[in-house]
């Protein structure tokens, strides 16, 4: 496997992104495929499962980019980290791999990356316009951004309460959420636990919480991107997830059904919400859905 | 070594921290030529990374350009480090000390190691009080008189909200007679630090164990001016002419405070037509990081 740092140009800037060659053949197939990893919650492509399961793809012959979106590190605490907003990241890096002449592409995302990949998918789910997409992994991701952070925020007595943020992010827009010039930063305590340290704080700004996290954010609503996808479709989550419930990757899946897709492959390991411990398992999953998908 | 000419690279500090790093290596003739030319460790501002825009993203490629290597790190202050992941100054020093060993391991013999804005408050802090044989100079680009007082100014300029004071007496409420063996900390925001809204633009975070290390008024090692004249070896300031985050006369100060202490291998080059980031004039920072560092044997 070769491993090279890239920056992609777009718009003016640029998506920095780890790009890994594998340079093993299986079969032509395997070869001409490549996945797109997007990060989780602050995330980039130096940890979890960005940075772990493309060296386990590479071994079986597939390719990966692993990128930074605008989501990625601190984008959510600046406020022009919008799921929106990656839409167009991704279809650079798409295009990227085909330029390196790969024919088939699957989006795969962690957590937050998870319901960025489901945006990307359902909003590209012509076959015919897009003939090149094959497939999404979508790891531990919830149902939905927004309902999944109330519901979490509610449990823990979040300081302030998610009403409230829903309260004052209303009056600061005035009816439009991209009124960026009355942005600010908030930090949230006790998101994630019940103490007021910074591992259980959560940091937004107005605009970033209304698209992410706020009752109207649509686009992370997983359950509403999952339904309009007709691709095959990977779920993988821990059992004993801390901070999505495993029933929600049970009812995503069965929301995909529902809406028609016979393609839908649901897998849970031992792990927690990161898969650490059980990243090899993981990764010999993902191979093993590529392979069903891919391998002549 | 494999010559490739850029390489992501992953190795620990002594306390376990995960430093991620871009190797970035010009060919050479062969292996001494290679481990006796010149290599520049490269340490980021705040809430920087090796990929943040200006010198950290700039600087190694166009060193490459110029025929020297450099190391470009992700210390654990890198990112969110002083806001989500309580990384504290002080102990920032054990990532630049284990990227000197990890070049060292490799057999670089002439490694300079260079701090943009707070990495240069990293590095002075850093080289008082460490220094290997094979470190042969540093270069500190936009480096402040003092993190703490430099702040304190800057929040009274804007009229932050909280102001420096209230954040103290909150720091010490919470984090009590210890702060580093504190098991309290929280995340604050501070509005119009660095302007005059409420704009994230204009804001700042912190935790208080972190701010407390690094901009309070006890952050002694954050005050490069109280521990500077303990840098023995060669030392290039650069900094932009209209540098509009550090004043002109910080670096000129702490320059007096070396030569008085007996350093006099010291240069300052003031780049024009640059603010803060020296490589918003890349040819003359170029010139002057790469002949001072290829004159220093």
């Amino acid at each position: 496997m070769e491993q090279e740092l890239i920056a992609i140009p777009f718009n003016g800037g640029k998506v920095d992104a780890l790009y890994y060659k594998s340079n093993k053949v299986s079969s032509d197939k395997n070869s001409k495929t490549a996945v797109i990893h997007v990060h989780g919650f602050l995330g980039n492509f130096l940890d979890g499962t960005q940075r772990f399961l493309p060296p386990i793809l590479a071994k079986s012959g597939y390719s990966s980019l692993s990128i930074n979106t605008r989501l990625a590190n601190f984008g959510l605490f600046f406020g022009y980290g919008i799921i929106d907003d990656t839409i167009s990241q991704i279809d650079r890096a798409k295009e990227f791999l085909l330029e390196q002449g790969y024919k088939n592409i699957v989006i795969s995302g962690y957590s937050l990356g998870g319901a960025v990949a489901l945006r990307y998918v359902a909003m590209r789910s012509s076959k015919k316009k897009y003939p090149y997409l094959k497939g999404v992994i979508a790891l531990a991701t919830p149902y939905s951004m927004p309902d999944s952070i109330r519901r979490r925020w509610n449990r823990w007595g979040s300081e302030p309460s998610y009403d409230q943020i829903y309260e004052e992010a209303k009056t600061i827009f005035k009816g439009n959420p991209d009124n960026t010039k009355e942005d600010r930063t908030i930090v949230v305590y006790k998101t994630r636990g019940n103490t007021y340290l910074p591992e259980h704080s959560g940091i937004y700004t107005y605009k970033t919480w209304w698209h992410l996290a706020g009752p109207q954010a649509h686009s992370a609503m997983c359950y509403k991107q999952i339904e309009k996808i007709k691709l095959p479709i990977l779920l993988a989550q821990g059992w004993y997830d801390e901070i999505v419930d495993s029933q929600e990757t049970y009812h995503l899946a069965q929301v995909a059904r529902d809406s028609g897709n016979k393609n839908v492959s649901v897998f849970f390991v031992e792990s927690g919400h990161s898969f650490e411990g059980n990243e090899k398992e993981l990764g010999d999953i993902t191979v093993g859905w590529l392979n069903s998908e891919f391998e002549e | 070594m494999n010559r490739s000419h850029k390489k992501l690279v992953y190795f620990k500090s002594k306390d376990g921290f995960e430093v991620s790093a871009i190797l970035t290596i010009s060919k050479k003739r062969n292996d001494n030529e290679l481990y006796s030319s010149p290599i520049i460790i490269q340490v980021h501002g705040v809430l920087g990374n090796f990929l943040t825009r200006g010198t950290p993203r700039l600087l190694p490629p166009a060193l490459f350009d110029v025929g020297v290597h450099s190391l470009s790190i992700n210390t654990r202050m890198a990112f969110m480090g002083q806001i989500m992941e309580s990384a504290i100054f002080d102990e920032t020093i054990n990532d630049i000390d284990a990227a000197v060993k990890y070049l060292e391991k490799l057999g670089f013999q002439r490694i300079f190691i260079l701090g943009y804005s707070l990495g240069a408050n990293l590095v002075a802090y850093y080289t008082s009080l460490k220094n290997s044989n094979n470190t042969k100079g540093i270069i500190l680009e936009g480096c402040s008189y003092s993190l703490p007082e430099s702040q304190k100014a800057r929040l009274e300029k804007w009229e932050s909200i909280p102001n420096y004071e209230d954040i103290y007496e909150s720091a010490k409420h919470l984090l009590g007679s210890d702060p580093q063996k504190s098991k309290n900390d929280k995340i604050f925001v501070v509005y119009r630090a660095w302007g005059p809204t409420f704009n994230p633009i204009d804001c700042e975070m912190f935790s208080y164990k972190t701010w407390w290390f690094m901009r309070s008024p006890e952050a002694d090692n954050a005050k490069t001016y109280k521990l500077i004249d303990k840098i023995k070896i060669p030392i290039l300031f650069i900094n932009g002419k209209n540098d509009d985050i550090v004043e002109a006369w910080e670096p000129k100060e702490l320059k007096k405070i070396l030569t008085r202490s007996g350093n006099n291998n010291i240069k300052m080059r003031l780049i024009p037509d640059a603010k803060h980031d020296c490589m918003e004039n890349p040819k003359t920072t170029i010139a002057a990081i790469s002949n001072w560092v290829r004159k220093i044997r």
